[in-house]
């Protein structure tokens, strides 16, 4: 770009393009202005560092409008408070992903994440904005998603030139400040900008586009995989006093050979049994079913059950997907019947011998018990978002409870593929 | 075994020389140096021990928290006690009980451990517990007791020793080691992990030598008043902030707040502040204590906290540093507009203008636009329009700028 070195930077309608962008996104405003602006001739349209400095192309802001201007900066900065460079890394790493080409797919991800919903209501799509319709894909999904769905080839030749630099793709240039240069964020100061353009957008979520409601609920509390989640409240169940590997009185510890006349408790196992009730309603699907009873099943494995301590009560007449896996994992099935989960509770607590923990995945849309049961209860819960959630005629106000206070309950299936 | 002995001592010149060898290769990988290197893990952890506060670092297994613990117990000069919890009963910190004459009469005592008699003795010390998470339960019953009541048996331990305690994170604990709310709002939840760049740098023989925190004489009173105006400041205008104890799954476990944890993160801002640290720093230390959001409404109210006071523009406009970045000098600007707005004077508002100048001359013009539209709405019919406002028409020119931008944006749509 030879004729930028003649082209001194705009410096007013570059601002007048910011002040525009706060305008159209109030939201953001914090993030706009903390932003470093630093003129460079070798970026060549706008580009970001992970220490929130933006590098402006003089020739660049001259040859654009001021409300093309305005796309470009809530694009850039997008980048920085969705944290895709972190992102980038963190995916590199677990797919071991190496490559200027490979961080090429992670800025065109990036980008598809962000133009998605980040345009239109006052804010002009910016000419050459890569769209996730521009490749045939879906709209409304996070860069890790898309990252898996396309390749580097024809489709992508014309977005060889992208770069917005290490803020998006976590791939420092040469270009770049880096880390000692002036006027960079330190890693509490970026926190501390993209907590408080979260806050704002949870304070006032009015005509917040979903997409960024979405990124400020999860900002600070990243969603955890249900697996783990679900792995955890399992294990805390089964292992706590009272079952599994605990000390007891029964028999006298190795130890008491040392100490006569004095009685020590010694390691016992009992292995914990855990009862998995299953609401086989028709609105949950096999597939969630499926992949929720094995993860209980290998959870209770992993802590030292044997398969025939796993029982399954399935709460309905719907006991068809239980069934076939059950048989293939070798758990032992019992009864069936009732779309009450309370029947399900009850019938989960009469086995003998008693479970040390039950586990009910269902989709909540159903009565709990009033009281709280006599052992551990672990909910796995199948997020529903319907608009019209189980209507009911004769009482059109009926709101299905939620779980209890006395569950622990962890939603399964919500969290997205790697964050 | 009397004979292999023989045989060895007749082989012994040539037995001894293949080990002599295989010692000097250890020597030379042991051969490593040190360079300066700033740490903010382990200064959040030396200020935490240095405040007395029960910490818990969670970090996967063989990721350097042992090393860390060595490298800090030699900063403080404190003896350094590792107890793997796992390999352990709970009678050896609960105390074994030890039959006597009489029980009847004299009861049973219970014993403690010899490394707690130890402690006890030595009057100082860091005692490490290592491996909470793997421990049974009823091991980590009696071990919570140690950390928060410093008891072991009969003995209790001595203020100058200090307890640091290490556990897996959840998703990579064997067992169920979680912590209930009531436990997890005790302790300082401090996050270990590892940087590739040291470690990587370390194998090739330069460890870094991290310059730990050393708290001020000086500065104390002026940290206890800092803190106590920081904790006091957010929780007067945001009370909610108080009390909450963690309701989702995913925040199980961790940090949250309550008047417990704010005070303990009061001290953790004393203890920074008379330290000197850096907002790294106090920021791991707030965030594990009262939780990520509060600790980072903290964080976002000692910024403000330590931005300039408007009054002292309003005196005199040339006096204090106007903020170099964009979202900070606007914070002031509008600071300043708001108070002119709750006093408005007429020597007020010249000086609010004067200070506008000053921030379009100093810095970008789109930050001033919003300050002087709402200034000039303050106006008092009797009062003039000041001269230095000319000087503001490259702002105004700016906000009209971007309003045809908005038109032009409607059209194209």
């Amino acid at each position: 770009m030879n004729t930028d070195t003649v082209t001194a930077l705009d410096s007013d309608k570059l601002f007048a393009a910011r002040l525009y962008a706060a305008r159209a996104r109030p939201y953001l405003a914090t993030a706009l202005f903390a932003l470093h602006t630093v003129e460079s001739r070798q970026v060549p349209t706008m580009a970001v560092d992970r220490h929130w400095r933006c590098y402006v192309s003089p020739g660049f802001v001259d040859r654009t409008t001021v409300e093309d201007l305005a796309g470009v900066w809530v694009h850039e900065v997008s980048h920085l408070l969705r944290d895709h460079h972190g992102r980038s890394d963190r995916v590199a790493r677990e797919r071991g992903l190496t490559g200027p080409g490979e961080r090429l797919r992670m800025n065109i991800a990036a980008d598809m994440e962000i133009n998605d919903d980040a345009y239109g209501d006052g804010l002009i799509t910016p000419e050459g904005a890569v769209q996730p319709k521009t490749l045939g894909l879906p709209a409304g999904n996070l860069m890790e998603d898309y990252l898996r769905w396309f390749r580097l080839g024809p489709r992508t030749q014309g977005l060889a030139w992208l770069d917005c630099g290490s803020g998006a793709d976590g791939l420092d240039r040469g270009w770049e400040l880096g880390p000692d240069g002036a006027h960079g964020l330190s890693e509490q100061q970026r926190d501390a900008v993209r907590f408080r353009v979260a806050q704002g957008i949870t304070g006032h979520p009015g005509s917040t586009p979903s997409g960024w409601r979405r990124w400020a609920e999860e900002a600070f509390h990243p969603p955890q995989p249900w697996r783990e989640l679900l792995g955890a409240a399992v294990r805390s169940a089964v292992s706590a006093p009272g079952a599994g590997e605990d000390y007891t009185y029964g028999r006298p510890s190795r130890r008491s050979a040392g100490l006569p006349g004095v009685v020590l408790p010694s390691l016992r196992r009992r292995p914990p049994r855990v009862c998995v009730v299953i609401d086989t309603s028709g609105s949950v699907s096999d597939a969630e079913l499926g992949s929720a009873l094995l993860e209980v099943a290998a959870i209770s494995r992993a802590v030292g059950g044997r398969r025939d301590l796993v029982t399954v009560v399935p709460c309905d007449a719907a006991a068809r997907v239980a069934q076939p896996l059950c048989r293939a994992e070798g758990i032992e099935l019992l009864g069936g019947g009732g779309t009450d989960l309370r029947t399900g509770f009850a019938k989960a607590l009469r086995t003998q011998p008693r479970p040390d923990a039950v586990v009910v995945l269902t989709d909540g849309q159903t009565p709990w018990p009033s009281s709280r049961p006599s052992c551990r209860t672990v909910v796995g819960l199948f997020p529903r978002r319907y608009e019209s959630r189980s209507y009911d005629e004769d009482d059109p106000d009926y709101v299905p409870d939620t779980p209890p206070d006395w569950a622990r309950v962890v939603e399964i299936g919500s969290a997205p593929v790697s964050r | 075994m009397p004979t292999r002995t023989l045989y060895a001592a007749t082989r012994a010149p040539s037995e001894t020389s293949q080990l002599d060898i295989a010692g000097a290769l250890l020597t030379l990988l042991r051969d490593t140096t040190t360079e300066p290197r700033p740490d903010t893990q382990l200064e959040a952890l030396t200020l935490a021990v240095a405040a007395d506060l029960p910490v818990l670092l969670w970090g996967e297994p063989g990721i350097g928290k042992t090393a860390a613990l060595t490298q800090l117990a030699a900063a403080l000069d404190l003896p350094l006690t590792t107890v793997i919890a796992s390999v352990h009963e709970p009678s050896d910190f609960s105390g074994l009980p030890v039959v006597g004459d009489d029980p009847a009469e004299q009861g049973i005592p219970m014993a403690p451990p010899d490394w707690a008699v130890r402690l006890v003795r030595a009057g100082r010390g860091l005692l490490f517990l290592d491996e909470l998470s793997t421990a049974p339960p009823a091991v980590q019953a009696a071990l919570l007791r140690l950390v928060l009541e410093r008891r072991i048996g009969a003995l209790r331990l001595p203020p100058g020793v200090r307890i640091v305690a290490a556990a897996n994170p959840r998703s990579s604990a064997a067992d169920g080691w979680e912590l209930s709310p009531p436990l997890a709002n005790r302790f300082v939840h401090l996050q270990w992990t590892h940087d590739h760049e040291v470690v990587v740098r370390g194998l090739g023989g330069t460890w870094p030598r991290a310059t730990l925190p050393r708290l001020d004489p000086e500065r104390l009173p002026e940290a206890v008043d800092y803190a106590r105006r920081a904790v006091c400041g957010l929780l007067t205008g945001r009370p909610k902030l108080v009390h909450q104890l963690p309701g989702s799954e995913t925040r199980r476990g961790g940090a949250w707040p309550s008047p417990r944890s704010w005070e303990m993160a009061m001290a953790l801002t004393a203890f920074a502040t008379a330290a000197g640290s850096s907002r790294e720093v106090l920021s791991l230390l707030v965030r594990g204590t009262v939780g990520d959001g509060p600790g980072l409404e903290l964080l976002a109210w000692v910024d403000r906290m330590d931005l300039p006071d408007p009054e002292t523009f309003l005196a005199d406009p040339t006096a204090g540093e106007l903020p170099e970045r964009g979202d900070l000098r606007q914070a002031v600007l509008d600071g300043v507009v708001a108070a002119v707005r709750n006093r408005p004077e007429r020597a007020r508002w010249d000086a609010a203008w004067a200070l506008l100048v000053r921030a379009l001359e100093t810095g970008a013009p789109d930050l001033v636009v919003v300050p002087a539209t709402t200034l000039a709405a303050l106006r008092r019919d009797d009062w003039d329009v000041p001269a230095s406002i000319e000087q503001l028409a490259g702002a105004i020119s700016l906000s009209r700028r971007a309003d045809r931008a908005a038109t032009a944006a409607k059209a194209r749509r």
